[in-house]
């Protein structure tokens, strides 16, 4: 399997580093973007423990949680059931969700 | 630009109705036609505000059916689709087609149909609101939304469960009231407190929930509506603003930005500010969120809003009632239908006809219809036009 990268879309404007990627740059309108790799360490700001599910995930509860990966905050599951506010996380890749029959894959966040 | 009145409004009670999504638009419907006294009128236009009637009904162009339902043909009619906002919207859009002079005389209806569907469908259909990769792919939900946005508040400034539990308590109260209401059941600290989880530190007594329902508005300019009525309510101005669709993208993810923007594109309109309000609907699909928009719409300081419940003033007897209807969490949430039963809860309360949740001779209010999770906002500000 390719390596994935964890990754923001920085601004060749402005130098603004987004996730998720934009069209346009939120500060400058800007249209050209090169990827970036965003640091492999981030901070877990807020998150929730999931009952009440969506199709296509299975096992309650799903731990989400926001992540600042200096400066970039970054939405995502985390593979532990007992979070701390401030507690540090890496991207881990794995499978997220069945869509239509389909297995979603992306980064996940693992506690350091 | 015209003055423009709202000359009547109605609504079918909330909750799991018997009938489907066109009944329920055509009974709010005539409600409001014969509160105007505008049965024998011809209609120009009609707003349909719905999300989600392909989905849930397997029916689309809902408004040109609704023409045909209750013979507004040859009217122009639309369907405004703007999230959980698209009752707001449409109201919008009916407000500037009458001050524009394009249209005379206009028909806002709002409607959802959606106990049909399971809870877990639901619960998918309205997260496809959500950021298509950055939040939906993840298994967000909204009540997941209103969870995180919950804890930084509690980390931040010091908000507790008990905050949340004292907003559904008001709520339920304030519902048992209404007629219209779909939860008509009072509530307790204890028993919202030791309700199940939906998603931590959100308890079921936290959550709005998932209800049928329509409601509906006519509107005309102000120098016509005397013709109709005595109390007209004049729509003195309206903000709308968008905000970063992911939560966690934005500049400071505890304010909401379109909240506070809109506000202040509706107060600029009006000529008034937050202090002129006397009666307000916010959107509490989370408790959190009343709280949230009460701060960001300048009626408390950022931080203080969890207060302000605790003292009582958000209380129907107190200095600025909220939710008088029973809100969002008590009222029901039809998605395509709210926004617009805010605004006839708010006709109701200017013109003295709420009945028992009557508050005290209000004469200025304001609604607040907040769309994806908080990515786009409608506020209305509304007063005696009489």
């Amino acid at each position: 399997m390719v390596e994935q990268k964890f990754v923001g879309f920085k601004c060749k404007a402005c130098g603004r580093v987004m996730n998720p990627k934009h069209d346009r740059c939120l500060t400058c309108k800007g249209t050209e973007f090169e990827e970036v790799e965003l640091p492999k360490v981030g901070k877990l700001i807020t998150y929730t423990k999931l009952y009440a599910l969506p199709v296509g995930i299975e096992m309650p509860p799903l731990t989400l949680g926001i992540a600042d990966f200096g400066g970039v905050r970054v939405l995502g599951q985390l593979t532990t059931d007992d979070p701390k506010i401030g507690m540090l996380l890496k991207p881990v890749w794995g499978k997220l969700r069945k869509l239509n029959d389909k297995d979603i894959y992306g980064f996940k966040f693992e506690p350091l | 630009m015209r003055d423009v009145a709202i000359i009547g409004a109605g609504m079918t009670k909330f909750g799991r109705a018997p009938g489907d999504l066109m009944d329920l638009l055509a009974e709010a419907s005539l409600r409001a036609i014969k509160h105007a006294n505008a049965e024998k009128e011809d209609f120009d236009a009609v707003y349909v505000s719905n999300m989600m009637a392909g989905e849930t009904s397997h029916q689309t162009a809902v408004a040109s059916s609704l023409a045909d339902r209750i013979a507004l043909v040859p009217a122009a009619a639309d369907r405004i689709e703007n999230g959980p906002a698209s009752g707001g919207s449409a109201i919008k859009n009916a407000f500037m087609a009458v001050a524009s002079g394009c249209y005379d005389l206009v028909l806002v209806t709002g409607g959802e149909k959606m106990t049909t569907a399971d809870t877990d469908i639901i619960t998918d259909l309205v997260a496809t609101m959500t950021h298509p990769t950055a939040e939906y792919i993840h298994g967000v939900t909204l009540p997941a939304m209103g969870a995180m946005l919950t804890r930084l508040y509690m980390e931040r400034y010091g908000l507790t469960e008990r905050h949340l539990a004292m907003v559904a308590v008001k709520n339920h109260a304030n519902a048992l009231k209404n007629p219209y209401a779909h939860i008509q059941r009072a509530c307790t600290m204890e028993g919202a407190m030791s309700s199940g989880i939906i998603a931590d530190p959100l308890r079921l007594y936290y959550v709005c929930p998932i209800s049928d329902g329509a409601a509906s508005l006519v509107l005309c300019p102000l120098e016509k509506a005397k013709k109709f009525t005595d109390k007209p309510v004049r729509i003195a101005g309206f903000g709308q603003a968008t905000d970063v669709q992911a939560l966690q993208e934005r500049e400071d993810p505890i304010v909401l930005k379109s909240v506070k923007i809109a506000a202040e594109r509706a107060f600029r309109m009006a000529g008034v500010t937050a202090d002129d309000i006397d009666v307000a609907e916010l959107h509490d699909a989370f408790e959190i969120l009343e709280i949230a928009e009460s701060e960001d719409i300048g009626f408390f300081e950022k931080g203080k809003g969890h207060l302000a419940v605790e003292k009582g003033i958000t209380a129907l007897d107190g200095e600025l009632p909220i939710n008088p209807s029973g809100g969002l969490k008590a009222r029901g949430h039809p998605v395509g239908a709210t926004g617009v039963a805010q605004a006839v809860e708010l006709v109701w309360q200017l013109r003295g006809e709420a009945g028992e949740r009557q508050v005290k001779d209000p004469k200025r209010a304001l609604s607040c219809n907040f769309g994806g999770f908080g990515n786009n906002t409608v506020i209305h500000i509304f007063e005696r036009g009489w």
